[in-house]
């Protein structure tokens, strides 16, 4: 029965559910379990789908003995799944003493730069500015804008808020937080101890959180009908904005086995359950041409939490990450009970939002060839902004030229221009074995409209997407050659 | 006023930091508080054939549902044109209007009825563009117009003539707070209301027409708005008359809190605009003649759209003497939600034709625009009335100019940007210098009144009540200084009393950016008449033989008489002695702007208290294969006047720059066929983020440059700098430009999203070719 229970700690008081007797689901979102509760009001709901960080919170885990802080977007983020984790409100940052209150250096400096006026997102940017604080040593001046990149204000214009995280983030001293860390490791891993898998059968929905592959192997024969979720940064949309109800949800979050990033001789191999902010720095180190789509994906309140195996099962027409993983001719290792098999990404996707998963598997993780010598990559993304949105249409390369300068080997892939990620088959077809300059890649670029005719929809006319679609080739050209022609910025 | 004194922090900023701020959807009623929800037309234009929720009543925890024969007063939510029902009868005229409230005891409830309501409708062809309400002839008033000169003759008598279109697009509002409201019952059929409302009198006016009540049954309070942006001027009515309603008829408290896709789908936004234009210019580039004609979409009622085009007709010279003149503007009725106030209320789109348009010329005779805009600037002493009229007095855009021109280092960023875009065939840069002048005050006169209530209590701490509302804007915590500075207090003796309409009556909405100069007024004129009262007896208390009387001296928590400040009482001492002395120590105030006048038909007269100015340089970057663009740097000099709070004021500029910025940039509304909003989430519809900021971002106010007869000769500051992010709309356009050389005049609109700015360079790029 102790499976049912989901525990963690509500800043310092240890909250304990039993989902029998609750009238809320375990896949009530952080946000809106919070605001049932008296004196939290503090974190705001701004738009229930993860783009106005006015709902972020911190969650608190614990990693090697120590706590690691994550800023999340509570309007995405299932109750359930924050089992044997602090869960950090932005009502507890300050101290309160007879009647008086000692703000956190956050709260402090985003006060002293005038950076709150209605104060309606403030809550969410002082949560942000509180992870980073807390995170502060690896952090420079881009990143800590960039942390931000989750959190929208209409009122300020940023600039006092960006000051005030300049101020406060650059030599974070040790805070409550820090003198309480000892005391908050010990509980949590007295939880996670205590119990580490859930099997939550509400009388309205089963929620499943395994913390071993094989238990969510199991789970996933037991319950072949349950959506599966690792991140759930997409699934929690559809409950909030469609109402959609999940009577059966297997969580892949606590999975520890899925979680790692290993390189070996031939391949580097990453668990389904890397963030996507473990995937960038991976990226970073490992194949730089591809950071352009990193550095701009979503924010980092989504990719504390979104994972690959997510982002790739979403099999989305855009999905910024399946054209990378195209490029780099990943496969994906799909794993029931009784086997598993490996499959390019490519025929992973099947089709719009479908992949060829069966019901007993789990995408477990994903395989990417070590580049052979002369392979390069490439990816530019367009969007509306260029922050946290979606690409209206991306485009990356994978290339490899011989010593004459000619293509030996070429994949040009396309986000956002038909039903599914795609390759530009006709443009590819003509490059290969051509010689790689300008004028080649400008006569490919005319094929683009050969395989692909886009749809005009809420990011963007047909019109525009053909143009960029083929003028991203020509970026695409140009950064192979070295030329200082993307934004400069 | 030095600035160590007056850049005190917002006075609510503590509680903002540490989640403490309430806002509507915060509040709590006890347990028996109902979850309000509307039922939205989803057809643009349609006859309602049947309505049938009978199954939806039998969900349970659903308490009850209405229609519109459940309205006891009027069905109505707009006080003086009665063309926007509060429920629909049997007609839908937008997507978004409301047919039925459901009262349930909590969402999940509220969701599931909503499913089982069946409404049948007879589909209509919907009006959905201005150019199909053009067609259909569907104006929703008379051709507005303001002439001066001989616009005709003019034209004849200029060196050159351009002509041309721009399309100038909508804004969604995107406050950080949706639409909400809270509506207590109470005894004998009194309602309380706690709105999200810019306009709490008229919240009052609506909620008591739509529940048949007196006004003075109903109260409407209003603690924050989590942004308004003129949003909520008018639109807030809406929610709180449909929660009002609900509460009236279940005798249960009721919130309602529109979800952020329903608010962006179903609440009105900036209107956009099309302007044509025949702009006269001598060959030094000197404006000779201007018509400008402008269609606007109002949507599918008048809400507040006739006074926004007349702002936009107010503003169609932007800062420039035009001898000869006419602007005519029409509203056009479509079937899309009512559009509505939105910082610069009609302002903008006035002003960006003739930016563009000179803009135009600067290209047409091969100059600096700016040098263009600087030639043309109204005089300091002639050249200097505008087309209906107004003197424009202590002009500020030379000294504007003058100080930025140097401070932007405008030559030289423009003469590196050349040699940059001569190197770069991918990648272009420009640059664009745009000036600002902005007519302070409601256009209709008489709104430009406010009231307060000032009451001290026995202890000495002073409780503020005023017509104004807290947005985000500052407004309290400059009426806290305020206050705190008449009286001589330190700012903790000072508090801010929520808005209330039963403190203060019949109040206008905070809105025209006139916030701080009506109210701040009104407070002043309460104080002035408590002081006057404890003068007399402060003047008792220290006078004796030896001093002679003097002038009463309010400082630090002391009050002396001017010819003998050693000799003190402190106010508490004297507010007690006031007490017991039977004077009264609470006083209400009030303000009306003096000396505006201006008459519709003749167009001509004053209708602004005073001009507000400003003036920018942006340089931006584009990608010119993608038609991405960044803003590289922005330098803003801004004229608050004396201002009260510089910090607060600088915040204003930088918040509403960058809010124009995504105005002119990345926020574009898309509609599909039926009329839906395709982009009603921060999903697709973006505003801008941290990382759309200029990275060198410099914004400064004019320093010494006192206003006359405005509180504490300070300058309103709310609207005026959205507009300086026309120096980014026209550097994106300079830097397109220069994929042609500014050779070819390139096709342009507002916004200059990617796929403007894209499209319009690929056509630059044929027209070379070519």
């Amino acid at each position: 029965m102790e499976k049912n229970i989901l525990q963690f700690l509500l800043n310092d008081k240890l909250i304990e559910i039993d989902f029998l007797k609750e009238d809320f689901l375990p896949s009530t979102t952080v946000l809106n379990y919070l605001r049932m509760q008296p004196g939290f009001m503090g974190t705001k709901e701004g738009c229930a789908e993860g783009d106005c960080g006015a709902c972020t919170v911190v969650l608190a885990e614990v990693q090697n003995g120590e706590l690691t802080y994550k800023t999340i977007d509570s309007c995405l983020l299932f109750l359930a799944s924050i089992h044997g984790k602090q869960l950090i409100t932005v009502e507890h940052l300050a101290e309160i003493n007879d009647q008086k209150i000692k703000l956190h250096p956050v709260q402090q400096a985003m006060v002293e730069h005038h950076g709150s006026q209605c104060g309606y997102c403030t809550p969410g940017f002082v949560m942000s500015m509180f992870g980073m604080y807390k995170n502060a040593a690896e952090t420079d001046n881009e990143e800590l804008t960039d942390a931000m990149a989750g959190n929208l204000c209409r009122c300020t214009g940023y600039k006092p808020i960006a000051e005030a995280a300049q101020a406060c983030c650059k030599n974070p001293k040790p805070d409550k937080f820090s003198l309480q860390q000892v005391e908050i490791v010990k509980r949590l891993t007295q939880i996670r101890k205590h119990q580490s898998t859930l099997e939550i059968s509400a009388p309205k929905q089963i929620y499943l959180l395994p913390s071993r592959l094989d238990e969510a192997l199991g789970f996933r024969e037991k319950y072949p009908v349950a959506v599966t979720i690792n991140g759930a940064t997409d699934t929690a949309i559809r409950q909030n904005k469609t109402h959609e109800f999940l009577p059966n949800i297997l969580d892949l979050s606590a999975v520890e086995d899925i979680k790692h990033q290993k390189e070996g001789s031939a391949f580097f191999s990453l668990g389904a359950g890397t963030t996507l902010e473990q995937f960038k720095q991976f990226v970073k180190a490992n194949f730089p041409g591809l950071m352009p789509m990193l550095k701009v994906f979503a924010s980092l309140q989504i990719r504390n939490v979104a994972t690959i195996g997510g982002n790739l099962s979403t099999a989305s027409p855009i999905g910024d990450l399946i054209p990378l993983f195209f490029a780099l001719k990943a496969e994906v290792k799909l794993s029931s009970r009784t086997d598993n098999r490996m499959i390019p990404v490519e025929e992973y996707i099947t089709g719009y939002r479908k992949t060829s998963l069966r019901h007993d598997e789990i995408l477990e993780a994903v395989q990417i060839p070590k580049p052979e010598k002369g392979l390069v990559f490439f990816t530019e993304k367009v969007s509306t902004r260029r922050d946290l949105d979606i690409s209206t249409v991306s485009s990356t390369l994978r290339l490899r030229l011989n010593t004459d300068n000619f293509v030996e080997e070429i994949a040009i892939i396309y986000g956002g221009m038909a039903a599914q990620v795609k390759r530009a088959v006709a443009a590819e077809k003509y490059l290969l074995g051509k010689q790689w300059c300008f004028e080649e890649a400008e006569r490919a670029s005319k094929l683009i409209c050969e395989d692909f005719t886009p749809i005009s929809d809420a990011r963007s006319n047909a019109e525009y997407r053909v143009a960029a679609a083929k003028n991203l080739l020509l970026k695409l050209y140009l950064k192979s050659v070295d030329n200082n022609e993307g934004l400069s910025l | 006023m030095n600035r160590a004194a007056n850049n005190i922090t917002h006075e609510s900023a503590v509680s903002h930091v540490t989640g403490k701020a309430v806002y509507v959807a915060d509040m709590h009623v006890g347990e028996q508080m109902l979850t309000g929800k509307v039922v939205f037309s989803p057809y643009a234009h349609a006859r309602i054939v049947s309505v049938d929720f009978t199954e939806a009543l039998k969900v349970n925890g659903v308490v009850d549902i209405l229609d519109f024969n459940r309205i006891p007063g009027i069905n109505q939510l707009n006080p003086l044109v009665h063309d926007e029902p509060c429920l629909a009868v049997d007609k839908v005229n937008c997507i978004g209007q409301a047919i039925l409230l459901i009262a349930a005891e909590n969402e999940h409830a509220a969701i599931e009825a909503e499913k089982k309501i069946k409404i049948s409708y007879d589909p209509l062809e919907p009006v959905l563009t201005i150019m199909q309400a053009r067609e259909n002839g569907t104006a929703l008033a008379k051709t507005r117009k303001i002439e001066t000169g001989n616009p005709e003759e003019g034209l004849l008598k200029a060196d050159h003539i351009l002509e041309g279109e721009l399309k100038i697009g909508g804004q969604e509002h995107w406050y950080l707070e949706t639409q909400s409201a809270l509506s207590v019952p109470g005894e004998n059929m009194e309602m309380m209301v706690y709105a999200s409302s810019q306009n709490p009198s008229e919240t009052q006016h609506v909620v008591s027409e739509v529940l048949g009540l007196q006004a003075n049954q109903v109260v409407c309070e209003v603690k924050r708005m989590g942004g308004g942006f003129g949003g909520k001027e008018t639109q807030a009515n809406h929610v709180a008359a449909w929660s009002a309603l609900l509460a009236n008829a279940s005798g249960r408290p009721v919130k309602i809190v529109l979800f952020r896709d329903d608010d962006q789908k179903f609440t009105g936004k900036r209107h956009p605009f099309e302007a044509s234009y025949k702009l006269g210019f001598s060959k030094e580039g000197m404006i000779v003649s201007y018509i400008l004609d402008l269609h606007a979409d109002a949507g599918m009622a008048t809400d507040l759209s006739m006074a926004i085009l007349e702002r936009a007709l107010f503003h169609a010279d932007s800062s420039y003497f035009i001898p000869n003149m006419r602007v005519t503007g029409t509203m056009w009725k479509t079937n899309l939600p009512s559009n509505t106030a939105f910082r610069g209320f009609g302002g903008p789109q006035g002003m960006v034709v003739i930016e563009h348009a000179l803009d135009r010329v600067a290209r047409f005779l091969g100059k600096d625009a700016a040098e263009i805009r600087y030639r043309n600037f109204y005089g300091l002493n002639d050249r200097n009335i505008t087309h209906f009229g107004q003197l424009v007095e202590n002009n500020r855009l030379f000294r504007l100019w003058d100080e930025l021109i140097i401070s932007s280092e405008y030559y030289k960023r423009r003469a590196e940007i050349r040699s940059f875009n001569q190197k770069h065939s991918f990648k272009k840069r420009g640059i664009a210098l745009t000036p600002v002048k902005f007519g302070i005050s409601f256009t209709t006169a008489f709104l430009n009144q406010a009231g307060a209530l000032v009451n001290i209590y026995k202890d000495g701490t002073v409780l503020v009540n005023h017509g104004g509302t807290e947005m985000g804007q500052g407004l309290h915590t400059k009426i806290k200084q305020i206050a705190a500075l008449e009286f001589g207090l330190p700012l903790e003796k000072i508090n801010l009393s929520p808005t209330n309409t039963s403190k203060v009556p019949n109040t206008s909405p905070t809105a025209a950016s006139s916030g701080t100069d009506l109210n701040g007024m009104a407070v002043k004129n309460a104080i002035d008449k408590v002081k006057i009262r404890l003068d007399s007896l402060a003047k008792h208390l220290l006078t004796d033989a030896n001093t002679a009387s003097g002038e009463v001296v309010y400082n630090d928590g002391l009050v002396f008489l001017s010819s003998n400040p050693d000799k003190t009482i402190t106010f508490k001492e004297l507010v007690i002695n006031a007490h017991l002395s039977q004077i009264s120590l609470s006083a209400t105030g009030f303000y009306g702007t003096p000396g505006l006048h201006y008459d519709k038909e003749k167009g001509r007269g004053n209708p602004f208290h005073y001009f507000a100015f400003g003036m920018a340089v942006s340089d931006v970057e584009v990608d010119t294969l993608t038609g991405m663009s960044k803003i590289l740097r922005a330098d803003i000099l801004h004229d608050a006047g004396q201002s009260i709070n510089e910090d607060i004021d600088l915040g204003q500029v930088a918040g509403a720059f960058i809010q124009g910025v995504g105005w002119c940039t990345t926020e574009t509304l898309r509609y599909n066929a039926s009329g839906q909003l395709l982009n009603h989430s921060p999903d697709t519809y973006k505003i801008p983020g941290i990382g759309d900021v200029p990275n060198d971002f410099r914004v400064e106010l004019l320093k010494n440059a006192p206003n006359s007869q405005t509180i504490r000769q300070s300058k309103a500051v709310g609207e005026p700098p959205f507009m300086l992010a026309f120096s980014v709309w026209l550097a994106i356009k300079d830097a397109v430009s220069a994929v042609a050389n500014h050779s070819v005049e390139p096709d342009f609109a507002l916004p200059a999203n990617n796929e403007t700015v894209l499209l319009s360079i690929e056509k630059l790029r044929i027209s070379l070719k070519v």
